[in-house]
């Protein structure tokens, strides 16, 4: 017989003393619909899991009530559990134990009430809620990946490795980003280009890469699954359909414009210019002073972009290397290389010779000379004195800043940029993932890290973006992040659609559009881009547009039932 | 829970609350607040969502309607959201929705909007607590509340 099955739970005693389960039961029982209610010891128990298993079975209950603790205990997995039975029942949890019996631990009477309150609601819902229906679309079993930077490389290749096509595309002429500009990586100390040359001869090799030079992209729609993108080049233009989309559009330099007569003086260098002074085999100098934290941790730039302690060490220790006569100091506000790699790396900068003087932020080095570089002052902190250190070369630490391409690309595949310019990921639950499904960033897109660091974000992004692209077809209810997929997505009734275009403006994930019908214009979701936050069934003025899981009739009867015990008292 | 004032003046009890909150934020302090035994009047509900987005501002009227004292529309931090900054949409549906209220009697004052400060068990019950407060002088809204919403065709 159809109808609702009520499973209460005792917790072992954790709810008795609050609440009065043989009175709840007796009031439940009489409910409308309620064919069955069962006092359990704990649902946690093997025995009166199966129990209750049986009881669904035996009452025939196509809905039921799972009164016991919160969502985030024990009691989301009995829901899943429950919800895999044969029948498909629906399953609505109400959380007696952390919101009512340990909550109102004094107030017996009130907590008693607020229980079947509580019970009553999720049977008001039962009277309204509905199901999602899925659909599936089948999957493009190829891989676009944006920016052949360190990151990029890394992701292309362990697609293509994995067995997929990967279009790889490039505004440069090459592939390599910043890898090409340097000379040397920390913390192997290997040349850049031997680093970047298995990656780039995989590119040239493997037929399943195909390369785009000179490329952008121009356009792009569709969902997980099944991207239309437009691209762009000089010779001019391509589509192409992919399953998956990875960002690795890198970082930008920063120039600090007026900063310590950058620009004004010779030798006043961004660590950057000498980088490419090490890959052309010059940069060395008798007398080199470092300033760290140029332009960045300040107001404007709060951040620490943390590959540049790191990078000033490596060429500190280089210039000590190649001329053990070379003096070499860091002036630092604090040095950061986390890690037990990094941390024994600057240990080996001490023993190497390089000087580490830490300033202050409010009293920052002063660097002098006529048309060369001279000397620089410095305030000491820690020894408390000024220090004037002679100098030939002074290198400023710029931050990473994020890519000049950012903004344009944020607008094409609406993924939300930080306040620094940098895609934003959905921190902390989903590494690597965007807000839209299927789009992952690895590298610098996300926040500025070293090529070892992008390499392995690269290699992280392909292998969420092969979780999509290893299945055939991808259902729509299955896109949400929590293993209990996704709680549902919207449906328009398109009779009573009046094509006000309020959900259109609303809608975060360009999920709802208006689509011509006959005569008049009516809203269509796309399942597959609804991440069912119902921002649009609160503002359709007519109530077209529900959540079939979450309507309006379902939450007016839980409202209606929230204060029902209060009343008959 | 009823305490009956003297003869004449209309019963006192503890202010009834209905409670929208976000299973990713408040949801969570309301079940921390619970792990932490923090002790709370027993007379509010939550409803739970999936987020603050989600919560018509009818749903609201209705819970007014149905006899609540006061409404609570709790979400992520703003900027926190997990939907795409869906939570600051419902913030201004909501602040707007306070001018409603405002105009039609019932104040704004019975809306409590707490977007991100409901996370953590001992932050939710500050909130809960505060907000009752500020109810506890106000008249209950539900007084009035007769035979009509209890009627058939209404439920």
């Amino acid at each position: 017989m159809p109808g609702v099955i009520a499973i209460l739970c005792r917790c072992c005693g954790q709810i008795d003393p609050a609440v009065d389960l043989a009175a709840v039961r007796e009031k439940i029982a009489r409910e409308d619909g309620v064919v069955s209610v069962e006092v359990r010891e704990s649902l946690c128990l093997p025995e009166d899991g199966a129990a209750i298993e049986k009881a669904v079975r035996d009452s025939g209950a196509d809905r039921i009530v799972v009164a016991a603790c919160s969502p985030y205990g024990k009691a989301g997995e009995i829901v899943s559990t429950l919800s895999r039975l044969a029948n498909r029942p629906q399953i609505r949890l109400v959380d007696i134990r952390e919101g009512c019996a340990w909550s109102h631990r004094e107030d017996r009477e009130g907590a008693t009430a607020k229980a079947c309150d509580l019970l009553r609601m999720a049977l008001g819902f039962f009277r309204y809620g509905a199901r999602s229906a899925d659909a599936a679309v089948p999957v493009h079993p190829a891989c676009l990946v944006v920016g052949a930077g360190s990151a990029g490389l890394a992701a292309a290749v362990s697609v293509a490795r994995a067995g997929y096509p990967v279009h790889l595309v490039e505004r440069g002429a090459a592939g390599g980003g910043m890898l090409r500009m340097i000379s040397r990586v920390y913390p192997s100390d290997a040349a850049a280009d031997e680093k970047l040359r298995p990656y780039l001869e995989e590119v040239e090799r493997n037929p399943r890469i195909s390369f785009h030079p000179r490329t952008r992209v121009a356009a792009a729609t569709g969902f997980a699954g099944d991207f239309k993108i437009r691209l762009a080049s000089e010779v001019g233009g391509e589509n192409v359909r992919v399953g998956a989309v990875i960002l690795a559009t890198g970082a930008g330099a920063w120039l600090p414009r007026g900063l310590y007569r950058y620009g004004e003086l010779r030798n006043v260098l961004t660590l950057m210019e000498l980088e490419r002074r090490g890959r052309e085999g010059k940069g060395a100098a008798k007398r080199t002073v470092f300033i760290q934290c140029v332009g960045a941790r300040c107001p404007e730039l709060p951040y620490c972009a943390a590959m540049c302690c790191p990078s000033s060490i490596k060429n500190a220790v280089a210039l000590r290397k190649s001329d053990p006569d070379a003096e070499v100091t860091i002036l630092h506000r604090d040095i950061m290389m986390p890690g037990h790699i990094l941390e024994r790396y600057y240990r080996n900068a001490l023993n190497a010779g390089v000087r580490f003087v830490r300033y202050d932020a409010e009293k920052p080095p002063v660097v002098s000379g006529g048309a060369q570089v001279e000397r620089v002052e410095v305030f000491d902190v820690i020894n408390g004195i000024s220090r004037t250190i002679a100098a030939d070369q002074v290198v400023l630490s710029t931050p990473l800043v994020a890519g000049s391409d950012n903004a344009r690309l944020s607008e094409i595949f609406r993924i939300p940029l930080d306040r620094y310019g940098f895609f934003r990921e959905d921190y902390p639950l989903h590494p690597l993932e965007t807000r839209m499904g299927g789009i992952f960033l690895c590298g610098s897109a996300r926040w500025p890290v070293s090529s070892g660091e992008a390499v392995t974000q690269g290699e992280g992004a392909a292998a969420k973006a092969l979780a999509i692209l290893g299945r055939e077809r991808i259902s729509a209810l299955s896109m949400g992040r929590m293993p209990e997929g996704k709680f549902g997505h919207a449906r328009v009734e398109n009779r009573f659609c009046t094509g006000c275009g309020n959900c259109v403006a609303v809608c975060p994930y360009e999920a709802c559009a208006l689509q011509r019908m006959g005569p008049a214009r009516v809203s269509r979701v796309n399942k597959m881009r609804c991440r069912a936050c119902g921002s649009c069934t609160a503002v359709c003025p007519n109530g077209t547009v529900q959540m079939p899981e979450h309507n309006a009739r379902a939450v007016g009867a839980m409202i209606r039932r929230a204060f029902a015990e209060e009343d008959f008292r | 829970m009823n305490v009956q004032g003297s003869a004449g003046e209309p019963a006192r009890r503890t202010p009834r609350v209905l409670l929208f909150a976000c299973r990713w934020c408040a949801l969570i302090g309301a079940d921390a607040a619970g792990r932490g035994r923090f002790p709370l009047p027993a007379s509010f509900r939550v409803i739970p969502v999936e987020c603050a987005a989600m919560i018509e501002s009818d749903s609201v009227l209705r819970a007014f309607a149905s006899g609540a004292d006061g409404v609570g529309v709790l979400g992520c931090h703003l900027g926190g959201c997990r939907f795409n900054d869906a939570n600051g949409v419902a913030l201004k549906r909501m602040e707007t929705l306070g001018d409603l209220l405002e105009a039609v009697g019932i104040g704004r004052r019975r809306l409590l909007l707490s977007f991100g400060t409901g996370h953590e068990g001992h932050q939710f019950a500050g909130v809960l607590r505060t907000f009752y407060a500020e109810l506890e002088p106000l008249p209950p809204l539900s007084a009035w509340r007769g035979p009509l919403l209890n009627t058939p065709t209404f439920r």
